[in-house]
């Protein structure tokens, strides 16, 4: 029998698509539904945020670190002023150091939400992503009591943070806490567990360790592969020390390791420790000021710092140049999803159209944070 | 219909000897245009604003309520909208293609009408194959989304519409095999010979008359569920990977005669469902008035009807999509295997209980309320654990 | 497993994994909507329900502007104009122009944070969308006024104090560097 002649067909997933998670475009050369290649092509996004710093100065960068990621704003803030500090030898005080760890893992949470629930809404699910804007709408609430903004924060300063707790915000925090765990419980029923849910999830696009670590890698993308490796733990920082938490590790249960469903229930798995670190760090916040004494004309002394966060998307890294007047010589940030881009264009071999919408997803790539 | 029309004549209501051929003939035709454009055109309208008020509701928001009383008349709005909007067809389609696609696809929406068994007496036509007339004309849809596909000169409307092709063909056949063991049952596929074949009491309908053909029209359901591009099968439209599929470059008018016809397909999947197995029109002998007794006999067929159509609203807002390939497999592997054993075993059951076994109908009726009873303590559960504030009043 | 279990465990997981989210589905029909329906049926106006230290469209009151600038400096967009000249015959501080481009304002709230007085503060407002790009920028100097000027004790003037005392209480809310001053917070 002859074989039949077929053509390979080029698709555009353009930047503008309801499901790549900001403005990204792939090339994908397919099969017809299979696809042999999906080359991503980024810079939509690009809007020179590390050169705007050489401008802006160390205190007027703070807003614009909003901006890289603003799904996680809090772990930029966080990432920014902990390089200032160490270039200037800032100590935050320990008040401080609390109040930045609640917020980031309020933001950690409510970043994980979004990353679940559009996951959910590209498999074709759409009443989880309702759910999940309802719980991100209740963490918002509590955020802007306490910052006074909802998505852009500015919430961190160098040398601690901008505001203290207001009156009642604890009791606040803590009672949204109570109604979060049994509607974590729910969603998973909903459908983390369920059947077609897991199939489509389930052994796609498995990522090996040797290849995670190869293609860098970070965060929930990382331990889903079986490496346990969160600078929470590994290089500590802050006051992560004197919290007990575990670090979720993706375990191969549902097909292979390291395949979508790993990276998705390690997310989960972790809303549900950072919750556990709010309620420690709430009860145990110590007394004391919340902003260290900086001197009003911020001039950091000459030389380099590298500073790791684990923001919600991984291990983000800020490396700031100081030359010794009050403008940055030179600000670079590294962050998970540009990495992850990486990693697509080899996996996407051999995956069908509507799995390399999974990918995307499970990997939880942000576009603003992957152009900067 | 006849003996209605034969009736209407002898009471000479249309005169003193009227040609009884063409009085027919005319009767059926005007009754046909009232069916499809005062039922069927609007009941696609209005089940527009039921999903979207049912579906808010389900994912704690309100959905539209404000044009018109509770937004009643969103759907007037939107269509409004759609008519008044640019005729785009693309530069590079094959436009005879294109524009003829919708007009196909509608047609596969309004031809099954004609055998929908309102009451007792009131279906356009009563065919000895109703049933087979149905499934085959319902599949008439395959036409319009390849045309619509290969028309719109767009890769990603022509992986939608290839897509739809190999599904609703696929589902064609544990629907048709689902369809046999009530035929087996009743010996007719005329659609009224079915209904009359149950009684009105839910231990006389097919549903429960043996576990074979509960498990039938589930099957039969969930195929019905394939066929009309409803999630967990909406592949061929899926929003998030290929914007609307096959229907992307469509707009305006044309987009919306695509989508009245998917969501009026809901009420024809209803109404093959509430023939087979929920009993159609059936109820009690209560008065011997014939024009009260149709009354009866059409709002119990709706209200069977609406209800099977809630359920397909709850069941896309609940469930997430299948993938191309787990829908041939859960097809081929799973529905096929399932609806033969259907078959034969009720071909074995019509053979030793030639003329049913009422026991088994109750039995069954039985299980099913305990079921229903299990699914409404955890429904009682989940609202509890969540300490969220109970509102039953769908108006806000 | 063998394949005929699990055949049979595949169909039994997608039937109770199917109850379970109709059921969770369900149990939603019977909640009270998240939805807040601004602007129209509410109680009350949203700007009224904000927190206090909600950053809106900024305003400026001033009766207690300093002119010392620190909010232009603090700027990192550059969106405050200040013109304050002294005045060659008085000696006073005169205020001739004080624009804010609320277009580009990016609500970052350093420049509130930089004022002595708290003049500058952020509003609950957020309804700020109109026809022009021209009226976004807000012109709060008509005519030319005299800077204020801080006493050593409490503020006297009846018509000052409580605009003083709003813009102190406004800066309270932000965390005094090193704790010197009492902030109006809560202690652990």
């Amino acid at each position: 029998m002859s074989t039949l002649h077929t053509e390979e067909m080029t698709l555009n997933m353009g930047p503008q698509h309801p499901s790549t998670h900001g403005v990204l475009r792939f090339v994908v050369r397919a099969d017809g539904e299979v696809m042999r290649e999906a080359i991503p092509d980024v810079g939509y996004l690009h809007r020179s945020i590390e050169k705007i710093a050489e401008k802006v100065g160390y205190r007027g960068f703070m807003p614009y670190t909003d901006r890289v990621d603003y799904v996680c704003a809090m772990f930029t803030n966080q990432g920014w002023g902990m390089a200032c500090e160490k270039l200037a030898g800032i100590e935050v005080p320990r008040r401080g150091e609390y109040c930045r760890v609640i917020a980031a893992e309020f933001n950690r949470i409510a970043s994980h939400l979004l990353a679940v629930g559009s996951m959910a809404m590209d498999i074709g699910a759409i009443t989880p992503f309702a759910h999940v804007i309802r719980e991100r709408e209740m963490i918002n609430d509590l955020i802007e009591e306490l910052c006074g903004a909802r998505l852009t924060f500015n919430y961190m300063r160098i040398g601690g943070v901008g505001w203290d707790l207001p009156q009642g915000w604890r009791e606040k925090a803590l009672k949204y806490l109570d109604h979060f765990d049994p509607i974590l419980e729910e969603y998973n029923s909903l459908i983390s567990w369920n059947k077609i849910y897991v199939e489509r999830l389930a052994g796609v696009a498995a990522v090996s360790s040797a290849d995670a670590i190869n293609y860098n890698l970070v965060g929930p993308n990382l331990r889903a592969c079986g490496i346990k490796w969160d600078i929470r733990k590994d290089i500590p920082y802050s006051v992560y020390p004197e919290f007990e938490f575990e670090v979720p590790v993706g375990n191969g249960n549902w097909g292979k390791l390291g395949d979508s469903m790993d990276r998705y229930v390690v997310r989960i798995r972790e809303m549900a420790e950072s919750s556990k670190i709010l309620r420690q760090a709430l009860a145990k916040i110590p007394p004391g000021p919340v902003l260290a004494k900086t001197v009003r004309n911020f001039k950091p002394p000459a030389g380099e710092c590298q500073v790791r966060v684990e923001s919600a998307r991984g291990d983000m890294g800020w490396y700031v140049v100081s030359d010794g007047t009050g403008y940055p010589w030179r600000v670079h940030v590294r962050t998970g999803s540009f990495a992850a881009m990486g990693i697509i264009q080899k996996l996407s071999a051999g995956l069908m159209i509507a799995d390399l919408v999974t990918l995307i997803a499970s990997l939880d790539v942000i576009a603003p944070e992957i152009d900067r | 219909m006849q003996t209605l029309i034969q009736n209407l004549i002898a009471s000479g209501a249309f005169g003193k000897n009227p040609p009884s051929g063409l009085v027919a003939a005319i009767v059926v035709f005007v009754m046909s245009l009232v069916v499809f454009l005062v039922v069927a055109i609007p009941f696609a309208g209005i089940v527009t604003w039921v999903e979207r008020r049912v579906w808010a509701r389900i994912q704690s928001r309100v959905g539209p309520n404000r044009v018109g009383p509770q937004g009643f008349l969103q759907w007037v709005a939107d269509g409004v909208k759609n008519i008044l909007k640019e005729d785009i067809v693309p530069d590079q389609a094959d436009a005879r293609l294109f524009k003829l696609a919708p007009y196909l696809v509608m047609l596969a929406f309004a031809l099954p009408w004609a055998v929908v068994p309102f009451s007792s007496s009131l279906i356009l036509a009563d065919l000895n194959v109703g049933i087979l007339y149905m499934t085959a004309v319902t599949a008439l849809t395959v036409v319009g989304m390849l045309m619509a596909g290969w028309g719109s000169n767009d890769k990603w409307s022509l992986i939608g519409g290839v897509r739809s092709a190999a599904q609703i063909v696929s589902y064609e056949i544990p629907a048709g095999l689902s369809i046999f063991p009530v035929v087996l049952m009743t010996g007719t596929l005329s659609m009224q010979g079915i209904i009359r074949g149950q009684g009105w009491a839910p231990q006389h309908w097919f549903l429960f008359a043996n576990p074979f053909t509960f498990v039938a029209a589930n099957i039969l359901y969930m195929s019905s569920l394939a066929e009309a591009n409803r999630t967990p099968f909406d592949l061929p439209e899926a929003d998030s990977e290929l914007v609307a599929g096959f229907a992307t470059e469509y707009s305006g008018w044309r987009y919306a005669i695509f989508f009245m016809a998917e969501w009026g397909n809901l009420f024809i999947v209803g109404a093959i469902i509430t023939t087979l197995f929920l009993g159609g029109w059936q109820f009690p002998h209560v008065t011997n008035n014939l024009v009260a007794m149709n009354v009866l006999e059409v709002i119990t067929f709706v209200v069977k009807v609406l209800f099977l159509v809630f359920v397909s609203m709850w069941i896309r807002a609940t469930l997430p999509r299948v993938r191309i390939d787990q829908l041939m497999t859960a097809c081929w592997k799973y529905f096929v295997p399932i609806a033969f054993v259907n078959m034969i075993g009720t071909a074995v059951w019509v053979a030793i209980w030639p003329d049913g076994n009422v026991a088994t109908g109750y039995i069954m009726f039985a299980a099913a309320i305990v079921f229903g009873a299990v699914f409404i303590r955890r429904v009682i559960y989940y609202l509890r654990r969540s300490g969220m504030e109970v509102y039953l009043n769908p108006a806000i | 497993m063998s394949a005929v279990s699990q055949y049979v465990h595949n169909i039994k997981n997608t039937v109770s994994t199917i109850f379970e989210g109709m059921a969770v589905t369900a149990s939603h029909l019977m909640r009270k909507p998240y939805t807040v329906q601004y602007p129209d049926r509410m109680p009350v106006r949203v700007q009224d329900t904000l927190p206090f230290r909600y950053r809106g469209i900024l305003e400026v009151d001033l009766e207690i502007c300093t002119g010392c600038l620190a909010c232009e400096r603090a700027c990192p967009i550059d969106c405050i104009v200040i013109v304050a000249d002294k005045d060659q015959q008085t000696r006073q501080l005169l205020l001739s122009q004080f624009d804010i481009d609320i277009a580009k304002c990016m609500y970052c709230g350093l420049c509130s944070e930089a004022c002595p007085t708290g003049a500058i503060h952020h509003t609950t407002e957020f309804e700020g969308a109109d026809y022009s790009l021209e009226s976004l920028i807000r012109r709060f100097v008509k005519d030319p006024v005299i800077a204020y000027k801080a006493k050593k004790g409490p503020e006297t003037d009846p018509k000052l104090a409580p605009i003083l005392a709003r813009g102190m209480t406004y800066l309270e809310q932000w965390a005094p560097p090193g704790g010197e001053k009492p902030g109006g917070e809560e202690p652990a």
